[in-house]
């Protein structure tokens, strides 16, 4: 579902950093959580193949307690201090990505030295004779056993189980880290992604027109002269318009009531300037109110209506807002009428292009925004948005109309 | 100076005449609202300034400026306009941005009035053409005609030469021939007019024709007909 990826994204700001934050958290982790992860694995590892080593020492071997102790937990430190080098040795030469064909031959080897290393120590110590087989005890085994285990010498014996407990240490290391990574770099993928949309989402937003902006302004230095009180109203509708547009680089999505608030404000503010040849009809269905809706999203439309048709008609013309919920969607549609030849300076609905691409983003193909020109002389924009149930949308359209 | 001033908006027009009530120079006679109505004013009182917005409904005021015969000095007024900053790429026209300060109204007042001072003192017959307005594709030019070294005639339109630029006029070339400053133009032959302020020299060819050059323009023929009354004009 696609929906619930871009409104989770809607809970927090989309801001450069609070999306680079986790981006970086994933990618380097807080280096203590990491560091610790690696030790308690490290100790808790070694600390049980000592163990086992020690159990089977004292139940084999005519040895101390206390040296069979002492030289166990010697080796095993050994084994840490050299896994330890070996990680770094893998880290610096850049292990971690390799194939697996280059990485197996490479392991072997690397197993192999710390192997060779601790099981030559292990020949000057009492527990020399741990994984040896006693011809007298073990006469049994050794027959059954193929004559080159048999003949094996004790220290390449050593040197094998050591390179072995190795080889096992670089595969769990590697596959970890590999499994580790793989993750990160999914989220970061979807980070990115995130961010992407969220970034192209805030290129679709419309602003406000300038032309409007300092046409309203032309007015209002007009009316100050002529109607001081109309002056005022003007400011504070334009105000407030301004106010919503520039909120709307923070918000994705609002309710309708909110939406049809600011287009208030610009139709009064269009009205001053085309005067009677600008007549609207809004028919606003109650249960319509309160649907989230992306901001922007009407008041573009609007703004077109107005540019395209009523400004270009001499004598002006009704715009007709209805806003109705059924099939679980909300119908949004715009009528205007329209000059039947337009003058072809215009290039019409990179706005309304822009609002449909971000209707798409933000609730998917469920929604759609249509401009129906099939009429010589009048314009029609649909819109449907769904007015899914689903805790995510109305969780976004409360918070909508919360923020007011 | 008489001023019209041309804006679909009626606050708009309202506020612009407050402003000009300041400039006693300048009478504001009218005002229109769209262009064809715009056009019909210009024809009756024949201004000597037009405050002429751009986007109006039912045609622009560039679509208003090529209808217009007679093109009376012109003030642009527009809010925000690419097209119209475009347009003064190329040319002098003067344009003032809404709201409009008041010092900047004044300056463009004070060009408009100067301009109209150096060619007042010899009034002349209304019939000649003085500037033109050329539209070609997305570029506007308003031309005077005094810079203008030839008139070239392609099919029905007309091709002039003015310094650098050769903007394409949608007329054809007879039905500019009458209303040209006879002063300055000369049918040279079937398809070209010449300003003669522009000939840089003249070259006696085969059979009486004549061969002029133009100053930084192209060598031109003169018919054989037109040869004689040539002479006689420049007292060749």
């Amino acid at each position: 579902m696609p929906t619930l990826v871009y409104l989770a994204l809607m809970d927090r700001p989309p801001t450069a950093t609070s999306l680079k934050a986790p981006t970086t958290s994933v990618r380097v982790g807080p280096p203590t959580q990491t560091t610790r992860a690696y030790w308690t694995c490290q100790l808790l590892g070694w600390g049980l193949y000592g163990s086992s080593q020690a159990y089977s020492a004292l139940a084999t071997l005519p040895v101390p307690w206390e040296r069979v102790l002492l030289e166990i937990t010697l080796l095993n430190v050994s084994a840490i201090g050299l896994t330890q080098l070996l990680r770094k040795f893998m880290l610096h030469r850049g292990w971690t990505k390799l194939s697996m064909r280059q990485l197996l031959p490479r392991s072997v080897v690397a197993s192999a030295i710390p192997g060779f290393l601790l099981g030559a120590a292990m020949h000057f110590m009492a527990v020399a004779s741990l994984w040896g087989l006693e011809p007298a005890r073990d006469a049994e085994l050794l027959e059954a056993l193929p004559p080159f285990l048999r003949n094996m010498d004790p220290l390449t014996h050593r040197t094998l189980n050591w390179s072995l407990a190795f080889f096992i240490w670089i595969a769990l290391y590697m596959g970890i880290t590999s499994v580790r990574d793989r993750h990160a770099a999914e989220l970061r993928q979807s980070e990115l992604t995130r961010a992407l949309q969220s970034a192209e989402l805030k290129l679709l937003k419309s602003q406000l027109n300038p032309h409007f902006l300092f046409n309203s302004l032309n007015s209002v230095r007009a009316l100050i002269a002529e109607d001081p009180s109309r002056a005022r109203d003007a400011v504070t509708q334009l105000a407030g318009l301004l106010r919503y547009t520039l909120r709307s680089h923070q918000e994705e999505l609002v309710t309708l009531e909110r939406e049809l608030e600011a287009v208030g404000d610009y139709l009064a503010l269009e009205s001053l300037r085309l005067g009677e040849r600008l007549r609207v009809d809004l028919d606003i269905a109650a249960e319509a109110q309160g649907v989230a809706i992306p901001v922007m999203l009407l008041q573009t439309v609007v703004e077109n209506a107005i540019k395209h048709g009523i400004a270009e008609l001499p004598g002006g013309g009704v715009l007709r807002i209805s806003a109705t919920l059924n099939d679980g969607a909300l119908h949004i549609e715009v009528r205007n009428p329209r000059p039947a030849i337009a003058p072809p300076r215009q290039q019409q609905g990179s706005g309304l292009y822009n609002a449909a691409e971000r209707l798409r983003l933000l609730f998917g193909a469920r929604a759609g925004l249509e401009l129906d020109l099939s009429h010589p002389e009048k314009a029609t924009t649909r819109i449907r948005i769904p007015h899914a149930d689903s805790p995510g949308l109305a969780q976004v359209s409360r918070e909508g109309a919360h923020r007011r | 100076m008489k001023a019209l001033i041309v804006d679909d908006e009626p606050l708009a027009r309202r506020e612009l005449r407050r402003l000009l009530a300041e400039f006693p120079g300048i009478e504001v006679v009218g005002e229109a609202g769209e262009v064809g109505e715009a056009a019909a004013r210009i024809e009756a009182i024949a201004p000597d300034l037009l405050f002429l917005d751009i986007q109006m409904p039912g045609g622009s005021g560039f679509d208003l400026l090529a209808r217009l015969d007679h093109v009376p000095r012109v003030i642009f007024t527009t809010a925000y306009d690419q097209h119209a900053v475009r347009a003064f790429e190329v040319n002098a026209l003067d344009y003032l941005l809404k709201p409009i300060e008041p010092e900047r109204l004044a300056a463009a007042v004070v060009k408009a009035r100067s301009a109209s001072e150096d060619r007042g003192a010899e009034a002349r017959p209304s019939q000649i053409l003085e500037r033109l307005f050329v539209r070609d594709g997305s570029r506007c030019w308003l031309v005077p005609l005094r810079e203008v070294s030839m008139l070239l005639a392609e099919g029905n339109y007309v091709r002039l030469f003015w310094g650098k630029e050769r903007p394409l006029l949608g007329r054809p070339l007879n039905s500019l021939e009458q209303r040209l400053d006879p002063q300055c133009f000369f049918r040279a032959n079937r398809r070209q007019i010449i300003n003669l302020e522009f000939i840089e020299g003249v070259e006696l060819g085969v059979g009486g024709q004549l061969h002029v050059q133009l100053r930084g323009g192209p060598e031109v023929d003169i018919s054989r007909r037109q040869a004689r009354l040539f002479r006689a004009r420049m007292s060749v």
